[in-house]
C-alpha cells in the first residue's frame, strides 16, 4: 500500500516541536529561574528530550496508508496547544512583583533553617522568614540582635506606612511560581520617596526583633537589576 | 476539488489570525495594561512549564502500557474482587511519583487495557497524594511544627481513603460508559502492518494532543483566578471550623498546584485549623482546576460531578474529625 503525508500528523509534530523548541530555549537561555525552584529545575530539560523525542517520532511516522483528514476542530486544538508556547516566546521575560507580593501569603518558613545555620551562618530573608514563624527561631535571632545584614529584594509598602521605611520582599517558591508565598522585612531609615513599589534594591544594615517583627535599620541602600535568579527557594 | 480547496484555505484565516494576533496583541498590551496581565501571564507560564513534562511522561508510560504490556495482565488483576482491587490500585500510587497531570492518561489508558475503571480512578486519585516525594515534601513542609505527623500520616491515610471511595463510587460502570470516546483512538489500530513503534508513537503523540489542550485550558483559569482572587480575603473565615475547611478545598482547587510542592503553601496558612490544611493537602492533589478539565475531557461531566461530590463531602467529614480529636 502507499503511504503519503498525512497533514494531521504533521500538525502534531510541529505541536510537539515547538513545545520542544520552548523546553530548550528556556533551558539554554537560562530562563528556567524565571518559573521553577532549584529543586524542580530538571523538568524543563526533561521536558525538551520527551518533546524532542515525540516530535521526532511523530515526523517519522508521519506518512500513513490511512485516509488521514486535517479537520477544522483538530487544527484549533493543536492551535490551543502552540499558543502558549508563541506567547512565551515572545514576551520579555519577567518575575512577579509587588502586584502579586498583595495577593500571595506569607512564607512559613518555621524549621526549615537549622540552628546551626542559625547560629553562623549569613542571616538571609529565609532566616527572618522562620523567625516570624516559630518562637524558637525568634529566640535564636534575638541572640544576633544588632548584626549588620546585606539583604536584597523588592519594595512593597503597607498603606500609612512613613515615607523613610518600606517592605523589602522576596517571593520563595518550592516547585514554580504559581506557589510563590511572601518573604518581607520591614526596613527603616530608607532616603524618602526614592524607590517605588516593585523596584529592586540591596539593602545593608542592621536586624532588630522587635516583639514579633523583625526590622533591619538601613545603613545603606541602592538600586539593582532584576536578578537573573529572582526567587527563593523553599528548601 | 477547487472550491473544497478554498473552503480549506479560508478556513486556515481564523486560525493563522489567532496564532499571530494573540502572542503580538500581548506583547503590546502587556506593558500598558496593568500588572495583573502580566502576573495572570507569569503564573499561567509556569503552571505549564512545570506541568507539561508530566503530561508527556504520562504519556510515555501510557503508550507504553498500550503497546508493550499483555492484556493478560489487565484481565488477571479484573478477576479479584472489587474489594480486593481498589486497595491494590491505591497502593500501586506509592510506585508512581508524578504530578497528577501525569496520572490522568495512564489511567485512561490501564481502563482501556481492561483495568477495571473503579481501580484505575483510585490509582489515578491515590498517584499523586501517597507517593513518596509528596509524603517527602509534606515532612519538610512542616518540620518543627508539632503538626508534622498528623499531616503526613493523615495526608497518606486520607488520600488512601477518599481515592478509594471514589473509585468505589464509581462502582460497576463499564470502561466505555466512563471514557469518553476519541476519535483519534477509533482510528489508533493504525497503518497496515505497522510496528510496535510506530503504535507507540501514535499513542503518545494522541495522548499529549488530547490532554495538553484541557492542561493549557485549566491552566490559564487557574491562573486568572489565582490572580483576581487575593488571599486576604479569606483571612476572616480561618477560625471558622467547617467554612474554614470549606474555603481551603476550594483554594487548593483554584491554586491547582502539583502535589509535591503544596505543603508548603497549606503550612504558610496559619490561622487556619489542622483539619483545614489538611484538607488541603488531600483535595488539591485530586481536584483542582487544571484536572478539572482533564478529567471533563477525559470521562465527561458525570465523572467530574461525582468526584467533586465524593472527594468534597469525604474530605470534610474527615477533615472535621481530626479537628475534633486533635
Amino acid at each position: 500500500m502507499v503511504r503519503r503525508w498525512s497533514a494531521a500528523r504533521l500538525v502534531t509534530a510541529a505541536v510537539l516541536g515547538a513545545w520542544a523548541t520552548l523546553f530548550w530555549f528556556v533551558w539554554l537561555s537560562g530562563r528556567t529561574t524565571l518559573y521553577l525552584s532549584g529543586r524542580t529545575a530538571w523538568l524543563v530539560p526533561l521536558g525538551a528530550a520527551l518533546a524532542t523525542i515525540a516530535a521526532v517520532g511523530r515526523l517519522l511516522t508521519a506518512r500513513t496508508n490511512l485516509d488521514e483528514q486535517l479537520d477544522a476542530r483538530t487544527a484549533w486544538r493543536a492551535a490551543i496547544l502552540v499558543l502558549p508556547v508563541l506567547v512565551v516566546l515572545v514576551l520579555p521575560p519577567a518575575s512577579l512583583g509587588a502586584y502579586a507580593a498583595g495577593r500571595r501569603s506569607s512564607f512559613g518558613a518555621a524549621g526549615l533553617v537549622t540552628p546551626d545555620d542559625f547560629e553562623h551562618g549569613p542571616l538571609t530573608m529565609i532566616h527572618i522568614a522562620a523567625a516570624e514563624t516559630s518562637i524558637e527561631d525568634l529566640g535564636r535571632l534575638r541572640r544576633r540582635a544588632g548584626e549588620s545584614v546585606t539583604l536584597e529584594g523588592f519594595v512593597t509598602r503597607d498603606e500609612g506606612m512613613p515615607a523613610d521605611e518600606l517592605l523589602l520582599t522576596r517571593f520563595v517558591i518550592s516547585c514554580c511560581v504559581a506557589d510563590a508565598t511572601t518573604a518581607t522585612v520591614r526596613v527603616v531609615g530608607v532616603p524618602p520617596g526614592v524607590y517605588a513599589d516593585g523596584a529592586w534594591i540591596t539593602v545593608t544594615g542592621r536586624v532588630y526583633p522587635l516583639g514579633d517583627r523583625i526590622i533591619v535599620t538601613a545603613s545603606s541602600t541602592s538600586p539593582i537589576a532584576v536578578p537573573a535568579d529572582p526567587y527563593l527557594g523553599a528548601v | 476539488m477547487v472550491a473544497t480547496i478554498a473552503r480549506t484555505r479560508r478556513r486556515r484565516w481564523p486560525i493563522v489570525a489567532v496564532l499571530l494576533g494573540v502572542p503580538i496583541g500581548l506583547y503590546l498590551l502587556e506593558p500598558v495594561a496593568g500588572p495583573w496581565l502580566r502576573t495572570t501571564l507569569i503564573v499561567a507560564g509556569s503552571l505549564l512549564v512545570e506541568a507539561v513534562p508530566f503530561v508527556l511522561l504520562g504519556a510515555f508510560v501510557s503508550a507504553a502500557i498500550e503497546v508493550f504490556v499483555p492484556a493478560s495482565a489487565f484481565a488477571r488483576i479484573a478477576t479479584l474482587p472489587r474489594p480486593l482491587q481498589l486497595p491494590a490500585a491505591a497502593a500501586a500510587g506509592i510506585a508512581f511519583p508524578v504530578c497528577e497531570c501525569g496520572s490522568v492518561p495512564v489511567a485512561r489508558r490501564l481502563a482501556r487495557r481492561g483495568l477495571s475503571p473503579s481501580a484505575a480512578v483510585t490509582f489515578m486519585l491515590a498517584a499523586p497524594v501517597v507517593n513518596p516525594v509528596v509524603i517527602a515534601s509534606t515532612l519538610v513542609a512542616y518540620r518543627a511544627r508539632d503538626t508534622q505527623w498528623l499531616m503526613v500520616g493523615g495526608r497518606f491515610l486520607l488520600g488512601f481513603v477518599v481515592a478509594m471511595a471514589v473509585g468505589w463510587v464509581v462502582g460497576s460502570r463499564r470502561s466505555e460508559d466512563l471514557l469518553r470516546a476519541r476519535a483519534d483512538e477509533e482510528d489508533e489500530p493504525d497503518d497496515l502492518g505497522a510496528g510496535r513503534a510506530r503504535r507507540f508513537v501514535g499513542h503518545l503523540s494522541g495522548d499529549v494532543l488530547f490532554m495538553g489542550r484541557y492542561l493549557v485550558v485549566g491552566a490559564t483559569v487557574a491562573a486568572v483566578v489565582q490572580t483576581l482572587v487575593p488571599p486576604p480575603v479569606l483571612d476572616g473565615v480561618a477560625s471558622l471550623p467547617v467554612l474554614g475547611i470549606v474555603v481551603m478545598m476550594v483554594l487548593a482547587f483554584v491554586m491547582s498546584l502539583c502535589s509535591e510542592s503544596d505543603a508548603f503553601v497549606a503550612a504558610s496558612f496559619v490561622g487556619f485549623s489542622p483539619g483545614a490544611q489538611l484538607a488541603f493537602l488531600v483535595s488539591g492533589p485530586m481536584l483542582d482546576t487544571k484536572l478539572a478539565a482533564l478529567y471533563v475531557g477525559t470521562f465527561g461531566r458525570r465523572f467530574l460531578r461525582t468526584a467533586i461530590v465524593t472527594v468534597g463531602t469525604l474530605t470534610l467529614a474527615l477533615c472535621l474529625w481530626v479537628d475534633v480529636l486533635w
